[in-house]
């Protein structure tokens, strides 16, 4: 009896395992009939390292027949040995200033942007005006931020006059394209119901407004200006190299006379500038959120 | 305004209304916009607002002077595109993009482990990674390509150099936020199979990570076209070459206009394709 007992475990036993190996051999079948996708990958492989290479010889690349040892030991030099004195220089044309005028820049404008887009987000959101018109707001939006920047300041420029005042003004046209658009994400992705329950209560529209849409709005309509102040506050710095004011007249001209100390100086600034406003709104929008 | 009301319920108990702070966040944003605006307006020059119909107008119609007796129709004003020039500098802008970004995006893969903080479990390595990756993200492609062109001249090759940089910054940080939010369950379950920890990357990371990284590639492509098409304005090539030679001529702005159009048509028609392939993708 007990040896009967003991075979049959055994036997079972046994046949765990069969099935066990024949599970093994489903799998080891199923794995080789996975879809063998390594002929298309080696084409689109090729494909992208030819465009490259094509890119790289097509495009006339041409290298100014320069010692790049001294290059590169003058700007090693100059990245070492920034212009202290241009660092430091606390007056209109010094570097501190000229800082705190390109995040001048950068706020004014994105505040300008982020209150004339409201009308334009509000103007595209489909859930607001309707699928027809929200098609037209968004080609507007389009238009407005394939716009680019440096072009606007040109235009601008002929019109404000150099300065910064020309800056910020560009800043606050070309982010409405942007803002707008994620303004009426936002609205889009509104929950209706408070609305609606203001509505069976007998809220006025102003009513509605204040405590239905802007209570949910807000907060995103916040977080992407602040994102959008990041984004600026480095456009900012681009925007003076055509003199609309802030820290890039004096890279541009540093870099044109290949004074690499002054540079360094502008650039130290530039990073300084840009780690402390993101550290500043990304805490701000994680409390937002 | 700012007192908060006490209601005192039925039941006897008082409700303080809780406290709102939208009334200081909007004084000191408003507060900060005046001082801005403030310190923005020190440095203005003449407004002339008639000069905006005027530059407008040269832009966006066919050039017309009398005293030159340049006449120009619509068809002179469009086929400037036609032109081997234009077709040169589109190209140069495409190919500027499309290489910056590869080679950014090439780069940016073992830096990217390097700072995910789920497979490089040492922090003497993924902190500092960070902090190198967040210095190169703080440069805008504008100032690099300053720096490229005062390097190595003007022409095509810094604005590749501009653009891989910029890539390679913002592709690292995407991918890394994208590493640390997968699944690790087959990394470890590969691990414990004995693979090591770069076998396990390949059979388990990456495919994860692959329909993410060409998304990322295609959106970054279409940010670099954005961008390359004004770096030539500092001298790194492509159409902002072609904007900053013309943008000063009274009789040549109207070029400068026929390029806008141009660059809106391919920065819709790039947005069509990457949302394309994006939703493909997922």
């Amino acid at each position: 009896m007990f040896k009967n007992k003991e075979q049959h475990q055994i036997k079972k036993q046994v046949t765990q395992l069969n099935d066990s190996m024949h599970v093994s051999k489903d799998v080891s079948d199923k794995y080789n009939q996975r879809p063998k996708k390594w002929i298309y990958n080696m084409v689109i492989t090729v494909i992208i390292i030819f465009a490259v290479i094509w890119t790289f010889f097509s495009s006339g690349i041409t290298i100014r027949n320069v010692d790049f040892a001294t290059q590169f030991y003058y700007l090693w030099r100059g990245f070492t040995h920034p212009n202290t004195s241009f660092l430091f220089d606390w007056s209109k044309g010094g570097v501190p200033y000229l800082t705190l005028e390109t995040v001048a820049i950068a706020f004014s404008g994105t505040f300008l942007a982020a209150v004339l887009a409201i009308p334009f987000g509000f103007l595209t959101a489909k859930n607001v005006v309707g699928k027809h018109i929200s098609k037209i707001g968004e080609l507007l939006l389009i238009i407005i931020r394939t716009f680019p920047e440096i072009v606007l300041a040109l235009v601008l420029i002929r019109v404000v006059g150099m300065g910064a005042t020309t800056g910020a003004l560009t800043i606050g046209i070309h982010s409405i394209g942007m803002l707008a658009k994620l303004y009426a994400e936002a609205i889009e992705n509104m929950d209706p119901g408070p609305i609606e329950a203001l509505d069976a209560v007998g809220a006025n529209i102003w009513q509605k407004i204040k405590y239905g849409i802007f209570p949910q709005v807000i907060p995103d309509f916040l977080s992407v200006a602040l994102y959008r102040f990041d984004i600026n506050v480095r456009s900012a710095t681009i925007l003076g190299m055509v003199s609309a004011g802030g820290l890039g007249a004096p890279l541009i001209f540093a870099s044109q006379s290949w004074n690499w100390s002054n540079m360094s100086a502008v650039l130290i600034a530039i990073i300084i500038m840009v780690i402390i406003v993101d550290a500043i709104s990304s805490k701000l929008r994680s409390k937002l959120i | 305004m700012l007192a908060t009301k006490t209601y005192t319920l039925r039941s006897g108990a008082k409700v303080k209304q809780p406290f709102n702070k939208t009334y200081i966040v909007a004084l000191i944003a408003i507060l900060l916009f005046v001082a801005s605006g403030w310190l923005v307006l020190q440095n203005k020059g003449t407004l002339k607002l008639n000069e905006l119909g005027t530059i407008l107008k040269q832009l966006f119609t066919p050039t017309q002077s009398d005293a030159f007796n340049i006449h120009h129709t619509w068809k002179d004003y469009f086929s400037y595109l036609l032109t081997a020039e234009i077709r040169e500098a589109l190209l140069d802008t495409l190919r500027m993009s499309f290489v910056g970004s590869v080679v950014g995006s090439v780069l940016c893969l073992p830096f990217a482990i390097l700072c995910s903080q789920n497979i490089v479990k040492t922090k003497w390595i993924y902190v500092p990674m960070r902090f190198i990756i967040n210095l190169v993200r703080t440069m805008p492609t504008m100032v690099i390509a300053v720096i490229a062109v005062s390097l190595i001249g003007m022409g095509p090759l810094a604005g590749i150099i501009a653009t891989s940089i910029f890539t390679f910054g913002i592709m690292t940080k995407m991918l890394y936020e994208c590493i640390e939010a997968l699944d690790m369950g087959p990394f470890e379950a590969l691990q414990s199979c004995g693979a090591n920890k770069t076998q396990a990357f390949f059979y388990s990371i990456f495919p994860q990570l692959l329909p993410t990284y060409i998304g990322y590639f295609v959106y970054n492509f279409e940010i670099n076209v954005r961008t390359s098409v004004v770096l030539g304005y500092v001298g790194a090539g492509g159409l902002g070459v072609i904007i900053q030679a013309n943008m000063d001529g009274l009789y040549t702005r109207s070029r400068v206009g026929a390029i806008l159009m141009l660059i809106f048509v391919i920065v819709v028609i790039l947005q069509a394709f990457t949302r394309w392939i994006r939703g493909k993708l997922q």
